[in-house]
């Protein structure tokens, strides 16, 4: 009943046709399916980037269209790599990035420990904390600007009555040495779900048997912890690092809606920067050359993660 | 007095079942805020201390939902008598409706997008999981991390040759073009999780109907297909947050035309100032059917973010 | 250790995928640092080296 549809179109199909079909070859029938998606992902995706390669060699402009443009080989990446300016932004992502991971792999981590000792009624409670992480990081940070207010919002009125100062004396986004770290607390809020279930799976994944084993020899709880539960989850929790990693280097759409980069440059993750330069300053060759590096960087990490993925998948 | 030797003592479960709704409780605080802070007037909503108990107002969604203009007395007194609950909420500030607001196309937008992207997404995806799945393709591992990689690119890297080809293309702000580009993102995704459930079902049920006669296509849509109808309604509720929470793209690629909603609401602003109560109401009404899938999914989150890896 | 050395004379996968990991991490990390300019102006390279490795070592034997 429910193919009926596709049932029709097979009967109204001619003899001579479904024959065809039904002598196609395995092989045929495999290259005629993947053959769309790889098509689309070449279109969208190889295609331009090999454009980005090209152009990261020239002084292209988009906005000025009718100036020549002129190779100028590998000046773009030299000059990239000797500015201090980038090599801040770089080291503002870097903040940003070593802090997060420690602050979810810590809290994450240890929700998981807790949800999985099985108190009733964990399900729904894993559920209530994974909110967070599925809803659009642009319009929660957005949103968390307005809780970041000096004297009206709540971030900074729950402080101040657990501190004692004054709600207006503080600016969590406004102030230099404060911004890099309210960046630090929305995307710790919006993402430790997702490296608590993570970890969750990987405790999960040992069997009670281990302990049971542990419990005989008369090995401590402590002992157990961190020769047996530790080292199995491993594996996952670098999933989980490797992941939120290749995240937040890129991370642009939570940063841009909360601090716009500011105050001055303290926020400006990579991405925020080239989004500068190739769409205000519009430099398209050297925001190419940008984008390679940025590319080149993602993509080691990704193979290896793609390593753990399967390490992981083996369990 | 428990037997099991694994199994935690029952004060060492109450605790740990305390400390996770504690969490649970300050991480919901923000969410609730922003639905709370949607039913405030806008001097509840910039009030100090902040209040948690207040009239509620539908003011903000009525602000989201309008253009509004600041009306003097003998215009309102021209207007005469609301005729509308909503215009009453609009006089009663001194403004009146000069008409709808771009919020409900943006919307719009959104919900074509997401889901045009998703089906289109899912067809390709299931078929490209499938051969994946069942045949031999030639580089194998390496077209499955090609397509996996594609998803780890940073977005704005991609956006520069992106912008430039549908320039040339005549695709910015179109739809059709934020759907190929979704897509396109979003492939990956399906094409790993959905290899992952199909990978499940025994090829013995396959092998049964081609030896009772039927086709591999026969086989792939009478037997794969019903079989993976779980695993495919989750990816496919994957790929639609995808599409609907994007903004790095979305921002960069469309303005007036093809807009979705996470660049709109953030630009949202009132007759004096930010509009709070709006903006809240937006958000409101953007993430809530986001939270209804989460809980469609809760079986299958894991999965969803680790593109399949780990099943449990 | 000899193991290792031994792996990476007979061109297997293992070995030199970790020195290939090891390579884009140190790149990553050269890249980060707030140490050095003249190690952030090579951290590409090194990125670049170890993941062309990567590519090309992970269709080497187990």
């Amino acid at each position: 009943m429910t193919y009926s549809p596709i049932d029709r179109a097979a009967t109204k199909t001619p003899q001579g046709v479904a024959r065809r079909i039904r002598g196609l070859s395995d092989r045929t029938i495999a290259w005629i399916f993947v053959s769309p998606t790889i098509f689309l992902l070449l279109a969208v995706n190889i295609f331009p980037l090999i454009w980005t390669i090209r152009l990261s060699f020239t002084d292209y402009r988009v906005n000025r269209p009718n100036n020549e443009v002129s190779w100028v080989g590998l000046q773009n990446y030299q000059r990239i790599l000797s500015d201090p300016d980038i090599w801040n932004t770089m080291q503002a992502t870097a903040h940003f990035l070593i802090w997060t991971i420690i602050l979810q792999v810590l809290i994450g981590f240890t929700l998981a420990y807790l949800i999985n000792m099985k108190f009733k009624g964990n399900d729904l409670w894993t559920t209530i904390i994974v909110f967070p992480m599925m809803l659009s990081p642009a319009v929660v940070g957005n949103f968390w600007t307005f809780l970041y207010q000096p004297q009206i919002g709540l971030f900074n009125y729950v402080v101040a009555f657990f501190t004692g100062a004054d709600p207006a004396s503080f600016s969590m986004i406004g102030d230099v040495n404060l911004a890099p770290w309210a960046i630090v607390i929305v995307d710790t809020w919006m993402w430790t779900p997702f490296v608590m279930l993570i970890c969750l799976a990987g405790l999960r994944s040992i069997p009670d048997s281990i302990y049971e084993a542990a419990e005989c020899d008369r090995a401590s709880k402590w002992r157990q912890f961190w020769t047996i539960t530790v080292p199995m989850a491993l594996p996952f929790l670098m999933l989980a690092v490797l992941f939120r990693g290749i995240e937040n280097f890129k991370m642009f759409d939570l940063v841009v809606q909360l601090t716009g980069g500011g105050p001055g440059n303290t926020t400006t993750l990579t991405s925020i920067d080239l989004k500068r330069e190739a769409f205000e300053r519009w430099r398209t060759g050297y925001s190419s050359a940008y984008a390679v590096i940025l590319f080149v960087t993602v993509f080691g990490l990704a193979s290896i993660y793609v390593k753990a993925l399967n390490k992981v998948k083996q369990r | 007095m428990s037997f099991s030797v694994t199994e935690p003592r029952r004060g060492t479960k109450w605790l740990a079942g305390i400390l996770v709704v504690g969490y649970a409780i300050i991480t919901m605080v923000p969410l609730l805020w922003i639905i709370a802070t949607g039913f405030k007037s806008p001097t509840d909503s910039i009030a100090y201390p902040p209040v948690v108990v207040f009239d509620p107002t539908l003011e903000g969604y009525v602000n989201l939902f309008t253009d509004r203009t600041r009306a003097t007395p003998q215009m309102l007194e021209e207007a005469g008598p609301p005729e509308t609950w909503y215009d009453a909420i609009a006089q009663e500030r001194g403004t009146v409706i000069t008409g709808p607001s771009r919020y409900g196309e943006r919307f719009l937008n959104s919900v074509i997008i997401g889901f045009g992207s998703t089906a289109l997404c899912m067809i390709l995806g299931t078929a490209a999981a499938y051969a994946f799945s069942r045949f031999r393709v030639p580089l194998k591992d390496d077209l499955l991390f090609f397509i996996l990689s594609t998803r780890m690119m940073p977005p704005i890297a991609v956006a520069i040759p992106i912008f430039l080809m549908f320039r040339n293309l005549g695709l910015s702000d179109t739809h059709l073009g934020m759907i190929l580009l979704y897509t396109a993102v979003n492939l990956s995704l399906s094409v790993w999780l959905l290899k992952g459930f199909i990978d499940e079902i025994p090829v013995e049920y396959e092998e049964a109907a081609l030896i009772d006669g039927y086709t591999r296509f026969q086989a792939f849509y009478k037997v794969v297909l019903p079989q993976a109808a779980t695993g495919i309604a989750s990816t496919a509720i994957f790929c639609l947050i995808f599409a609907w929470n994007e903004y790095a793209f979305a921002v960069l690629l469309t303005s007036g035309n093809a807009q979705t909603a996470p660049p709109f609401i953030p630009t949202i602003i009132g007759t004096s100032g930010k509009d709070w109560p709006a903006v809240a109401a937006g958000a409101t009404i953007f993430l809530i059917p986001v939270m209804v899938f989460t809980i469609l999914l809760r079986k299958h989150l894991l999965r969803g973010i680790t593109f399949g890896a780990v099943r449990k | 250790m000899m193991g290792f050395v031994n792996g990476l004379l007979r061109l297997r996968r293992g070995p030199w995928e970790m020195l290939a990991t090891v390579l884009i991490g140190l790149g990553v990390v050269m890249l980060m640092q707030p140490f050095v300019l003249v190690l952030y102006t090579y951290s590409f390279v090194v990125t670049l080296v170890g993941t062309v490795m990567f590519i090309i070592v992970s269709h080497f034997p187990e």
